[in-house]
């Protein structure tokens, strides 16, 4: 994993001059520009609420922020947007959680049939969620947790590949200061806190980046688990305006779409190393 | 089965607090991975239906026999294969070429690696609504292309056009993303491979044909096998983008799936839909185990 990692770091590591760059700017650069030509479209209409989804009004003016203050005074977007992030919040440590516990005894070994377990979590991890949106809707309702917070937390609060980026992490680990405090007397819990927990900070931080960014993007889950507008994420809510009276009001949907997109961006800007050594360790599995 | 409880690894461990630790995963998996997959297969010889009064009534292979017959899901089926058989060429192209043209060391590369990528990180609901406004009838893409005189189809509105539409705004945001997978297999590739066949007056045409891309096959594999399996659950598109018309013609397999299941409560056959493509990913992804698993031959 950290081979990859480091093979594919977005900084170069010793820049060549600028001059020899310039070929590669002149072909690559409008490249670029075209793929980020939705982006800007979205931004420009977003503050443009009078250009009726035209670019060329849109970038001529005049720019405000009336479609954001439409958004979120007429449409629930400020409820849709806490439940995104409380979701997300509790989504990403619980998987932080589960995955350092579990990922670290599968990675150590500690368990009679380990082989097995890992191997059932592989085949998890292969197959897409969409395939269980039936029967995991026919559970939820026998748990009676449709249209409540838990439906959008639980059924995501272990996450494979979660479990086996860590587990995979752990084996990696040198064991010699576990056994160390072992010797000192310290308990499994001690020793998982104190010595372990630290050395597994760079997979935890991986762990709970991927999982904001799925599970700030969810869709058909909270699409099927909820029903109550005071429940919907942002993505099941925006999704459900675009098919109401709202269906060409391009200003009001961009405006939604941008506040969607700013948290995912900011942290891919952050963290955009770690994102893609997970998404490696990913293709190297 | 049958491992020794203490191997080398685990010395000293509690087994009790081994158990304590791998509880969490266990109880979500049984949860909610065996117990709703062993529930609905049972689902899926059955009738049931959450909105009828009478109860559920066991019909055996019933349901399964229904989708063989039923010309809507073939159809559904139809444009789910022509979805991954229309994406998958130009999505793979894509990303390999924006991968060669963003490995080699150059001012600004990061810029460019993280600005193909970007698309991958935003809500499939964001791009959908995006691509929906520059499709519409009189959006900025028939504005652009009616100032060069081209045709202005209807797109997301026109049977003929929409399932394309909605196929070429997969490409644009699904490239990056395999860019940065076939990143990884590009410097996984021996740095002194090129370097030999430099020195043997190999051409850059050479070292791409002799070099890179035979040992690029595993990655090239791995990323077809991936988008196959994704592309077989396409969903959020076509709910935002059309809602599966104009008359079916963007009715993907998993989107039907739900109309079966969550407009017309029709459980136990949706239940036995779910199965089918259940069938269909897992013969994919035994594809794509044997296909990373199998080891490439250098030769140089």
């Amino acid at each position: 994993m950290s081979g990859g990692a480091a093979a594919v770091e977005l900084r170069a590591a010793a820049s060549p001059a600028w001059g020899a760059s310039l070929g590669r700017w002149l072909w690559l650069g409008p490249l670029l520009l075209t793929m980020l030509l939705p982006f800007a479209w979205m931004a420009a209409i977003s503050l443009a609420p009078r250009a009726g989804g035209s670019f060329a009004r849109a970038a001529a003016g005049p720019w405000d922020l009336s479609s954001y203050r439409a958004l979120f005074a007429s449409a629930h977007l400020g409820r849709y947007l806490l439940n995104s992030a409380a979701v997300a919040t509790a989504v990403v440590l619980l998987n932080v959680a589960t995955a350092a516990t579990v990922g670290y005894v599968l990675g150590r070994r500690r368990v009679p049939g380990e082989k097995l377990w890992t191997l059932g979590i592989v085949a998890t991890l292969m197959l897409p969620k969409q395939v269980l949106m039936v029967p995991l809707y026919l559970v939820m309702a026998r748990l009676h947790l449709l249209d409540t917070y838990a439906a959008l937390v639980l059924p995501f609060a272990v996450d494979a590949f979660s479990v086996f980026l860590v587990r995979q992490y752990v084996l990696g680990l040198p064991i010699e200061l576990e056994e160390a405090a072992r010797v000192d007397g310290a308990s499994d819990w001690v020793i998982f806190r104190a010595v372990v927990l630290p050395l597994m900070k760079p997979v935890l931080a991986v762990v709970a980046i991927q999982s904001f960014l799925t599970n700030w993007n969810s869709f058909l889950f909270p699409l099927i688990f909820v029903d109550s507008d005071r429940l919907r994420t942002l993505p099941v809510g925006l999704a459900l305006l675009s098919q109401t009276e709202h269906s060409v009001d391009w200003g009001f949907l961009m405006a939604g779409s941008t506040v969607a997109s700013l948290p995912v961006l900011a942290v891919f800007l952050l963290f955009q190393r770690h994102i893609l050594s997970g998404l490696l360790a990913g293709a190297e599995k | 089965m049958g491992t020794p409880a203490r191997r080398p690894g685990g010395r000293g461990a509690s087994p009790a607090t081994s158990w304590a630790f791998l509880s969490p995963w266990a109880l979500a998996f049984g949860l909610f991975g065996l117990y709703p997959f062993a529930f609905s297969l049972f689902a899926s010889f059955t009738d049931y239906s959450p909105v009828r009064a009478a109860g559920a009534r066991f019909v055996g292979l019933g349901n399964y026999a229904r989708a063989l017959h039923d010309p809507a899901f073939w159809s559904a089926l139809g444009n789910t294969a022509l979805f991954v058989v229309g994406t998958i060429p130009f999505t793979t192209a894509l990303a390999l070429a924006l991968a060669l043209a963003v490995q080699p060391a150059f001012r600004g590369r990061s810029l460019f690696r993280t600005g193909f990528f970007l698309p991958s990180v935003v809500s499939v609901v964001v791009l959908s609504l995006v691509f929906k406004g520059l499709y519409a009838p009189n959006g900025s893409l028939n504005g652009l292309l009616a100032a060069l005189h081209l045709p202005t189809p209807a797109w997301l509105l026109d049977p003929d056009t929409a399932l394309p539409a909605i196929m070429a705004m997969d490409v644009w945001s699904a490239s990056g993303y395999y860019m940065v997978i076939f990143l990884a297999g590009l410097e996984a590739i021996p740095r002194d491979l090129y370097e030999a066949a430099r020195l043997e007056g190999a051409t850059a045409r050479d070292q791409l044909v002799h070099i890179t891309l035979p040992l690029l096959r595993p990655t090239l594999l791995f990323v077809l096998v991936v988008n196959t399996i994704r592309s077989l659950q396409i969903f959020a598109e076509v709910f935002v983008m059309t809602r599966g018309g104009p008359l079916h013609r963007t009715t993907t397999v998993v989107y039907y799936l739900y109309e079966q299941a969550f407009y017309r409560f029709d459980l136990g056959y949706a239940s036995a839909l779910a199965y089918l493509l259940f069938v269909l990913t897992l013969a994919l992804a035994w594809l794509q185990m044997r296909a990373v698993g199998r080891p490439v031959e250098v030769s140089a």
